[in-house]
This record gives structure tokens, C-alpha cells and sequence, in this order.
């Protein structure tokens, strides 16, 4: 093997700055009870050890006991100490970026509550520090720094896109007031969407377009700043997480928009939401909610309609880990879901202890590790064929594009939807 | 790099199956990936819009906005699902030879 040498400084930096006392009491923690193992769906696919969430996080804290422990540095290979080399570091990316989606599942089954993605991330940043990051994520990264969003859809693109769905939907309604506006100002909603939408799957513009019409909401679209995305989250390096975070922060004061409103994204929500502010260091001064609370909102207060029984086939919920296990939204979606459809059977574990659909972390985006992607999702595959459901939602766009292939792969004959989408058909539209 | 092979034919594939070399494809190639991913039979709705990815990437160097295939082909949005089901990226795009999309794709 060749052995190039490496720059270890600065990953070594973010390990020892000492003013990341949830990093070091984190990587302190773990007692190696073994017992996150059966949490994690790479170890359950593949049950060899270095999938054990406790090892992946290991990886890390070894190589902070070798360089800021007295123990480390005089007895490493007692204490486990390891040094960060080439191989270490190729370990790293293989078990890191190929083989976490930082679900979180695993930190709800630690018999101590160890936040093992966080260490993960840790990692993922010491790795970014190296510039080695997996290409494929790293250039999803690059289209979003270098065009405002992850496709690099040229704006013009966009904006003819927008107007076409917009002809439809006045066309659907029978109503000019049917729009979808772009750019304007002094909106209370600031809408954002997946660029995925937009490129290839505009049907869930459509859909959210039609429930803010039926709400009368106040709303707008950047026609330039519109991703809701944050790979920045993903490949570990967080100037380029502020510089993305920054186009959406800088976007919703151009345009004076009240409410930022986080379309159907996981990792989005998360990154922008919890994320954004410290990122940028500094506190939002407009609301940031998601579209799902948004949605639910407007049933509570009387400002949609739904028909259940326009939705009658089963319907199962993914559960996206950064909305729900990570983001506190498990009820909400559940009363906007049980407000649109009549046949509700949840999968089996559900909620904050459902599994992963398999894609998360970045893991969509990276080739290199489809293999073990696709093997994973059987997991959820199973728990979607056990549900008996034909239908299943979930607010998240990657979630919907790792559910259409596991669909696709493990014939599962089921119809992946957004929540815009399913609220979208309940809904009674009452001609003003 | 990943090896695909679809009846005895052996090529250079990304991590997702898409070709590595995206000059190595033709029809014969397109109607393989095709076969690999169930469906038995281009026909000429599949072919018209694979024409419009194929010219979209010789031209742009990348996929066009759905809006492009919906408008040249005449074709209605729900039925290229229904036509490619893996979706205009991970179906279409791969079948007409092209590298795999940045992003949730
Ligand atoms: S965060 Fe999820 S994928 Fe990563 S180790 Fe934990 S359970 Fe496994
Ligand atoms: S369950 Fe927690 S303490 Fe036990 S090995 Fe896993 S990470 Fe370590």
C-alpha cells in the first residue's frame, strides 16, 4: 500500500480547539456496551462490527485520545489511541460518509444516550479538512456554493418551469388568482423547494401552490434562492454550510418575506432550522417553520377543507429522522396525514424509533456507496410490505427518491407521496 | 468503477449504474438499460423523449428540466412516470446514456 502523507494539522484542530465540551464529553462516554448495535440498519444488513454505531464513533474519539490524552500518548495501543494516517483516514470516509446516514436511531438505544452522528459530523469535518470528501457529494455541495441551488438550474429554467405550472393550475381551478408568485415582496410566506421539484418532479409545486390558494396565504417563490437544501451538513465543511445557509437568510430580507417556509426536506429543515443560525452566528430575525406545521396550521384554524374520503386507499408514514427522531414533528404530521386520508396503518417501529429510509446523511448523493445503500433499504422495504399500505407519505424529497428506487427494486407496487401531494387531493376548494 | 453487465454486455458504470463513458452509448445500448431496469420494449414515446435528453446533454452538457421533455414531446407529465418508473433521472437520464444528476436524485 502507498502510504502518501498527510496533512493532519487541521483535522486535528477541530479535535483539540477545547470549546466543544458536548464533543469531549461524547467521545469520553461511550462504555462499548455494544448495545446501539441492533439500532443501526448498516449492522443490521451486514453484521460485522465495524458497523456498530459505538465503532464508527470510536474511529473518532481514538484519535483524540492519541493527541489530547496523557494516556494516549504514552500507552496508545492500551488505550486504544490511534493515529490519524492515510489508512485511518481512508477508514474514515469509507465508514463516516459510506456507511452512517446520522439517523440518529442509534443515540435513542445507547444505553447512555452517546449523540454518535455528532461525533460522526466531527469527523465528517476533520475529512472535509482533508479535502476528502466523496466527489459525488462534494459536487452537490459545489452546484449549490456556485448557482444558489444543488441541480445548478439556470434561473431563466426555472422560472419557465414556474409560469408552466402556474398556466395549469389556473387552468385547474378555473381561476387567474391561481398563481405561483415569483419574487415578490412583502409576502408572509417565503416558500422554498427541493430543486429536485422544479427539475424533475414539479407536480409537488403544483400541490402546495393549490393548498396556499385554497388558504388565500400571502406567498412567494425566489426565482434565484429558492433550495431548501444544505449539503454544507452533509460534507462536513461548515463555510460552505454558512455560505449556503447565507443565500436563503440574505434572500428573505431582499425580499421582506415574514415567515421562511421550509419546504418538504429533512436534512433542509434541520440544516436551516437548528443549523442555519449558528452557522451564520447569528439569530434569525424572521420566523423559520416548516411547510408540514404551516399545512397543519390551516386545518386547525379552519382555513382548508379536507375531504378524507377522497384519499381511501392504505397509507403507511416514513417518518424523515431530521423532521421527527430530530425535529419534534411526529404529531404534526400525523394530524395533517390523519386529516387527509380515512386508512391509516402505521409501519412497525414507527415515529422517533423508525428506521432510516436508507438515503439520508448524503447518502443519496454518493454513488460510491449505492451498493450499500440499496441493501440497507431493504429494512424499510419489509417494513413498507408489512404495513399493507399502497400509499406511503413522507415530507421529505430525498426520503421520496430513495423509496421510489427500494419501490422499484424490491417490487413493492406502492405510490410514494409528498404531504403537499396528499393534502392537495383532499382538499374541497371552495369557489369564492 | 462498477461493472454492469445486461446480456453478456459488459460497461463501465458509476456507483448508481449510470455509464462512466457517456460516448459509449447508442440505441442498442439504451434499449439494454432498459431491459435491466423492466422495461421489455422502447417505444416511440420512450424514444422520443430520450432524443430530447440525449440532444439537451450533447448541447448543455446536462439533463433538461422536465418542463423541456413535457413541452417537445407533447407528452404529459404523469405519463413519463408512468413510461420510465424509476423517474426522469434515475430512469430516463440513465438509459439515455447520461451521467448521473447532482442532488436528491
Ligand atoms: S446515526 Fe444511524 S446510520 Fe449512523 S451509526 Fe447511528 S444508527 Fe447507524
Ligand atoms: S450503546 Fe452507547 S455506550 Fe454502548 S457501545 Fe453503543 S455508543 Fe457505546
Amino acid at each position: 500500500m502507498v502510504t502518501q502523507k498527510i496533512d493532519i494539522k487541521k483535522p486535528l484542530e477541530i479535535l483539540s480547539r477545547g470549546d466543544d465540551s458536548k464533543l469531549e464529553t461524547n467521545m469520553n462516554a461511550c462504555v462499548k456496551c455494544g448495545l446501539c448495535a441492533e439500532s443501526c440498519m448498516y449492522y443490521l444488513a451486514f453484521k460485522e462490527a465495524q458497523y456498530v454505531p459505538g465503532a464508527k464513533a470510536e474511529l473518532v474519539s481514538s484519535i483524540y485520545r492519541r493527541y489530547n490524552t496523557l494516556a494516549g500518548k504514552v500507552a496508545p495501543a492500551l488505550f486504544n489511541a490511534k493515529e490519524l494516517n492515510q489508512e485511518m483516514a481512508e477508514k474514515m470516509v469509507d465508514m463516516l460518509f459510506g456507511a452512517c446516514t446520522m439517523c440518529g436511531r442509534c443515540v435513542k438505544h445507547c444505553s447512555i444516550g452517546v449523540d454518535i452522528p455528532y461525533i460522526v459530523r466531527k469527523g465528517r469535518e476533520m475529512l472535509a479538512a482533508m479535502n476528502m470528501v466523496p466527489a459525488t457529494l462534494q459536487s452537490t455541495v459545489d452546484a449549490a456554493l456556485n448557482t444558489g441551488n444543488n441541480m445548478a438550474i439556470p434561473q431563466e429554467e426555472f422560472i419557465d418551469t414556474i409560469k408552466w405550472m402556474e398556466e395549469e393550475l389556473i387552468d385547474e381551478m378555473e381561476d387567474v388568482n391561481a398563481r405561483i408568485p415569483l419574487d415578490e415582496t412583502d409576502k408572509s410566506v417565503f416558500y422554498t423547494l427541493n430543486p429536485r421539484e422544479p427539475k424533475f418532479f414539479p407536480l409537488s409545486i403544483s400541490a402546495i401552490a393549490k393548498v396556499f390558494y385554497a388558504a388565500k396565504e400571502s406567498w412567494t417563490i425566489s426565482s434565484k434562492y429558492y433550495d431548501v437544501t444544505n449539503y454544507g451538513f452533509f460534507n462536513g465543511n461548515n463555510d460552505q454550510a454558512a455560505q449556503i445557509a447565507g443565500y436563503l437568510h440574505d434572500e428573505i430580507h431582499k425580499l421582506r418575506g415574514k415567515k421562511l417556509v421550509l419546504g418538504e426536506c429533512g436534512h433542509g429543515s434541520r440544516a436551516t432550522r437548528w443549523e442555519g443560525p449558528g452557522y451564520l452566528k447569528k439569530k434569525f430575525d424572521f420566523e423559520t417553520i416548516t411547510v408540514v406545521e404551516v399545512i397543519a396550521s390551516y386545518i386547525r384554524e379552519g382555513k382548508i377543507t379536507l375531504d378524507k374520503s377522497l384519499n381511501s386507499s392504505k397509507v403507511t408514514i416514513h417518518d424523515p429522522c431530521n423532521l421527527v427522531r430530530n425535529g419534534g414533528l411526529y404529531s404534526e404530521i400525523r394530524f395533517v396525514v390523519k386529516s387527509s386520508v380515512s386508512d391509516l396503518q402505521e409501519m412497525n417501529p414507527y415515529g422517533e424509533d423508525n428506521f432510516c429510509c436508507g438515503g439520508g446523511g448524503g447518502a443519496l448523493a454518493m454513488s460510491e456507496y449505492n451498493e450499500r445503500r440499496i441493501k440497507i433499504g431493504a429494512i424499510k422495504a419489509q417494513q413498507i410490505a408489512k404495513s399493507g399500505a399502497k400509499v406511503v407519505i413522507t415530507p421529505c424529497h430525498n426520503c421520496v427518491d430513495q423509496l421510489q428506487q427500494l419501490n422499484h427494486t424490491y417490487k413493492l407496487g406502492v405510490k410514494i407521496m409528498t404531504i403537499a401531494e396528499i393534502v392537495a387531493d383532499a382538499l374541497v376548494i371552495n369557489k369564492q | 468503477m462498477a461493472k454492469l453487465e445486461i446480456e453478456g454486455r459488459v460497461f463501465d458504470v458509476d456507483g448508481d449504474g449510470f455509464l462512466s463513458d457517456p460516448s459509449e452509448w447508442n440505441e442498442e445500448v439504451a434499449a439494454l438499460i432498459a431491459k435491466s431496469d423492466g422495461i421489455d420494449q422502447l417505444n416511440e414515446k420512450h424514444w422520443a423523449i430520450l432524443k430530447i435528453i440525449r440532444d439537451n446533454f450533447e448541447k448543455e452538457g446536462n439533463a433538461p428540466m422536465i418542463r423541456k421533455i413535457c413541452q417537445e414531446t407533447g407528452i404529459k407529465l404523469r405519463e413519463i412516470y408512468d413510461l420510465f418508473p424509476l423517474g426522469p433521472a434515475r430512469g430516463a437520464c440513465r438509459v439515455a446514456g447520461l451521467p448521473k444528476p447532482d442532488g436528491c436524485v
